[in-house]
């Protein structure tokens, strides 16, 4: 749905009869996903959805109501009056907000590229060339090509209006031989043939160069982890230590820690050109450029409208996605400067194992390989790791260009030269397919 | 109900397709969040759709769309084959295989005592609240937060070999979390209440009000634990506990999609190659694992599955033996068999049917054994309560999780309670490792309600269950230096 038409239809829902505050979010998805294994499409699926989502306010009581369908005014009106009869049975609620009233203005930004000319038939022939590859190569290629046009549009009883459309592509390929497996993504708002292919092509020469891995005995060690590696451990510390009102009452790593940690800065951009993202939030709020580590010293979190109030802070919503800068070197000279380490190309399974000290654990997968006087020499069998992320940004010893990753939430990350990195066990050389 | 659904079969049939079906489905949804002393969040949705599928020259097409209109429904049909049609570019080497099924006629309703969706909501807020105000006497309590969800399925099935299947499920599920404060540390502890195929009286305000002041005091004692020792442990674990670890090392594990390669770029493979069946020692005598879409209240059991296959129960592992996959139709003859398990199933009207793990669980010991016996047996080790942290590899052979509370095991008694401990191992040590499982007087049956799967990925419910179970010589390992 464009600006106008969003406009127009819930300037209308917002005509109708109400009791108090309203605020309505339209979401609208269509998405085409290509899932192939054995080099052959196995799943290929389309997914068209809509839904209104209805916000009713009295004073301090808030209840919401979601529809798929939008067509009916007359159920429309019929939920709006069910929430506020709802609202009256609920306590209430001291730190609700009232709705913003911001009027946002559309994004500069258009995403209005590639994505939108993908077909059925060319992500077809598409898939189709990269299974060719694969099998020519006889590597066993397994992955997705997902395009999807969406749109969010936000409105509300005070005035507020925000509409966005955002493009998603998300390629990832999983390249598997007899011992060993290669994987590359192509993540962002648009995609060639060409990237699709140089993604297929990088997963396979992993997957070759993966082949009869040899046992690296578990210990601290320097790694080169590449860009999906550091997106999937930093998301994960966003989820679990950015959220300023927890520091401050005690409920997050960074209450009782204030060291520097490192130099990097992390931070949430929704124009950054490599990856853009949503610039406002499902209850209305624009959202920002945010620091959240400004060359490793640590700024004001993720911050309420309600904490904002209390603390006397402006607001920091959500970020809608993360970027951590870099140095910029390239990565084989992050590998150059290794005497002895190990290179990881992607992380699997992290899940925080103690919060207190933002401490992780997590696995290699699809591509680890031995690091040994400054040159890639052999591909290592997987193992688990166990680090916390405070230790591991204060020891970066270099870091190259950032990059789009990030198959769930938008990501921008380079690669990383991490000192005393903590494997801690070992998996086994994959077994075969079947 | 099935009108539009057999024609969509019917055009689909016309226009040269070997198989199709076609789902409408009616999900009805609430969810309330409460945060302190308030009722933070409260949302009802009500989300109608339809899903085509079709098996078109060996190439598979799927396409949804909302509501139950029939220009809906031929448009879906009609973006089905084309999509069909380009999925044609990259076929299946050796086609798909399709096993039989008869046509059935069936409906089923799971059943319910007090209809959630009926009553006040004052009634379910008070369950919240209530537990949130004995969390928060405790002193130490910064941080109260509970969650209860209801669902309800109505799924309507048509496929082109005539079956038609009406579904209604409805399911509820709750849990509490106390986070306490320090002055050199924070802690959670949570309660996950059942997760079942149940209505309302799944729930009882005494049990909420009597486990929320047992969290609120446990995450206040977990302030203060010890770390964990770190080195090689007996340990014993509860049945919430182990069933994610049957969940994670197990379910996933036989999933015989994940065996043949299907998801290895995203959830991954499995070490469960076929070679392995009805030969692989899995685990130690003790363990016997069986499958069950038939358990009443059981979060998989919906009557049949998304390839209209009805729910069955079947062995995983017997006696410490593999004897079995989750399969759907287009897996079953992978391992030579002539029919599907009825184990596939899709989280939504626009998802895609993907094999998923069953109801599963550890069948508890024969012999007469109390949790106090078992422990009894135990000079120094640890006891683990709940999931907390949990962590596999995509091959379902290195693992590490934690416990939500863990207690140390001196003497063969309970003890101190300790934080940050770990058990790490490998799927066929750690259940080889298993020397003794409670009798049935203490086998707990828990939901899992959030297994992701499937790219794009989604997200399924199922039972698992086992009694307090015992695991000699595992290595502890802990998550704080
Ligand atoms: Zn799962």
């Amino acid at each position: 749905m464009e600006r106008q038409q969003a406009q127009d239809f819930i300037g209308d829902i917002l005509e109708l009869p109400r009791a108090g505050e309203l605020q309505v979010l339209l979401e609208g998805q269509q998405r085409l996903g290509t899932r192939f294994s054995g080099c052959a499409i196995s799943q290929n699926a389309l997914r068209q959805q809509v839904r209104l989502t209805l916000s009713a306010r009295l004073e301090q009581k808030k209840t919401s109501l979601t529809l798929n369908s939008i067509d009916d005014r007359e159920q429309i009106a019929q939920a709006i009056e069910r929430a506020f009869a709802t609202c009256r049975h609920l306590p209430d609620d001291e730190e609700l907000m009232p709705a913003p009233g911001e009027v946002i203005a559309q994004a500069e930004h258009t995403r209005r590229g590639a994505a939108e000319a993908i077909s059925i038939d060319t992500a077809g022939r598409w898939v189709a060339q990269a299974c060719a590859a694969g099998a020519a190569a006889d590597i066993d290629l397994a992955g997705l090509l997902a395009t999807g046009n969406n749109f969010t549009a936000y409105g509300d009883s005070a005035g507020g209006f925000a509409h966005e459309r955002h493009d998603r592509v998300d390629y990832h390929v999983t390249a598997s031989g007899d011992t060993g497996s290669g994987w590359a993504e192509h993540q962002g708002i648009e995609i060639s043939r060409d990237s699709l292919m140089t993604a297929t092509r990088r997963a396979i020469d992993k997957c070759l160069a993966a082949q009869s891995p040899r046992v690296f005995e578990p210990r601290a060690t320097t790694v080169v982890l590449e860009p999906q590696a550091v997106g999937d451990l930093l998301a994960m510390t966003a989820w679990y230590g950015l959220d300023q009102r927890a520091r401050d009452e005690g409920r997050s790593a960074f209450s009782r820690f204030d060291q520097r940690l490192g130099r990097l800065s992390l931070y949430s951009d929704p124009a950054h050109p490599a990856f853009p993202a949503r610039n406002f939030s499902n209850d209305g709020e624009a959202v920002g450029r945010g620091t959240w580590l400004d060359h490793g010293e640590l700024q004001q979190l993720i911050t309420s409208r309600y904490w904002a109030r209390q603390q006397d802070l402006p607001a920091k919503p959500w970020p809608t996605n993360l970027v951590l800068d870099g140095d910029g070197t390239p990565l084989e000279e992050l590998i150059g400067d290794v005497d002895d380490g190990i290179l990881v190309t992607r992380f699997w399974y992290i899940r925080a194992t103690d919060p207190g000290t933002l401490g992780f654990t997590g696995m290699t997968r699809d591509g680890t390989f031995r690091i040994e006087q400054g040159r890639v020499t052999h591909p290592v069998v997987d193992m688990r790791w166990n680090e916390s992320v405070l230790n591991l940004l204060q020891n970066v010893s270099g870091s190259g260009t950032p990059v789009a990753t990030g198959e769930r939430f938008p990501l921008v990350m380079p690669p990383l030269r991490v000192e005393r990195f903590n494997f801690s066990s070992l998996s086994q050389s994959p077994p075969s397919i079947g | 109900m099935y009108e539009l659904l057999r024609q969509a079969c019917d055009t689909a049939r016309a226009a040269g397709c070997s198989f199709a079906d076609a789902r409408y489905l009616e999900i009805d949804e609430q969810t309330l969040a409460s945060r302190d002393h308030a009722l933070a969040h409260n949302n009802e949705s009500r989300d109608r759709g339809i899903g085509v599928r079709v098996l078109y020259r060996g190439a598979w097409g799927f396409a949804s769309a909302p509501g139950y209109e029939p220009a809906a429904v031929d448009g879906a049909v009609a973006l089905a084959l084309d999509i069909a049609r380009a999925s044609a570019y990259a076929p299946r080497a050796d086609g798909v295989g399709w096993a039989d099924e008869a046509p059935w006629q069936a409906e089923f309703h799971s059943d319910y005592a007090r209809d959630p969706f009926a009553l006040p909501l004052a009634e379910k807020a008070d369950l919240l609240l209530a537990a949130n105000e004995v969390m928060l006497h405790n002193p130490a309590v910064k941080r109260a937060q509970g969650y209860l969800a209801f669902r309800r399925v109505r799924r309507w099935y048509v496929n082109s070999e005539g079956s038609e299947l009406h579904s209604d499920v409805t399911s509820s599920s709750a849990m509490l979390w106390a986070v306490a404060v320090g002055d050199s540390d924070f802690q959670q502890r949570s309660w996950q209440a059942p997760s079942v195929t149940r209505g309302f009286e799944a729930f009882d305000r005494a049990q909420f009000v009597a486990e929320a002041e047992r969290i609120a005091a446990e995450a206040e004692e977990k302030l203060t634990a010890a770390l964990a020792p770190e080195g090689t442990f007996d340990i014993v674990t509860d049945s919430e506990n182990l069933s994610l670890t049957i969940h994670e090392s197990v379910g996933h594990a036989t999933e015989l999609d994940r065996v043949m390669g299907y998801e290895v770029s995203m959830a991954g493979g499995s070490f469960v190659d076929r070679d392995k069946l009805d030969r692989f020692r899995y685990g130690s005598e003790q363990v016997t694992l069986m499958a069950d879409n038939t358990l009443r209240h059981g979060l998989a059991t919906h009557g049949f599955d998304d390839d209209g296959v009805p729910g069955q129960r079947w062995p995983i592992v017997e006696d410490g033996i593999l004897r079995g996959y989750s399969t759907g139709r287009e897996f079953a003859h992978y391992i030579d068999q002539q029919r599907s398990r009825g184990s596939c199933r899709a989280d939504h009207w626009s998802s895609i049917p993907i094999v998923r793990i069953p109801n599963l669980f550890l069948m508890p010991g024969k012999q007469p054994l109390s949790p106090d016996e078992l422990i009894g047996d135990i000079e120094h080790g640890l006891y683990f309560e709940g999931m907390d942290s949990f962590s596999i590899d995509q091959w379902r052979l290195n693992f590490q999780f934690g416990g939500n509370a863990v207690w140390e095991i001196r003497n063969g008694r309970k003890t101190r309670m300790l934080k940050a401990a770990l058990y790490q191992s490998s799927t066929p040590d750690f259940w080889n490792a298993c020397d003794a499982t409670c009798d049935e007087r203490f086998w707990r049956a828990h939901g899992v309600t959030n297994c992701g799967k499937g790219d794009p990925m989604q997200v399924a419910q199922m039972t698992h269950g086992a009694a307090p179970t015992r695991f000699r010589g595992i290595r502890i390992c802990r998550g704080r230096d």
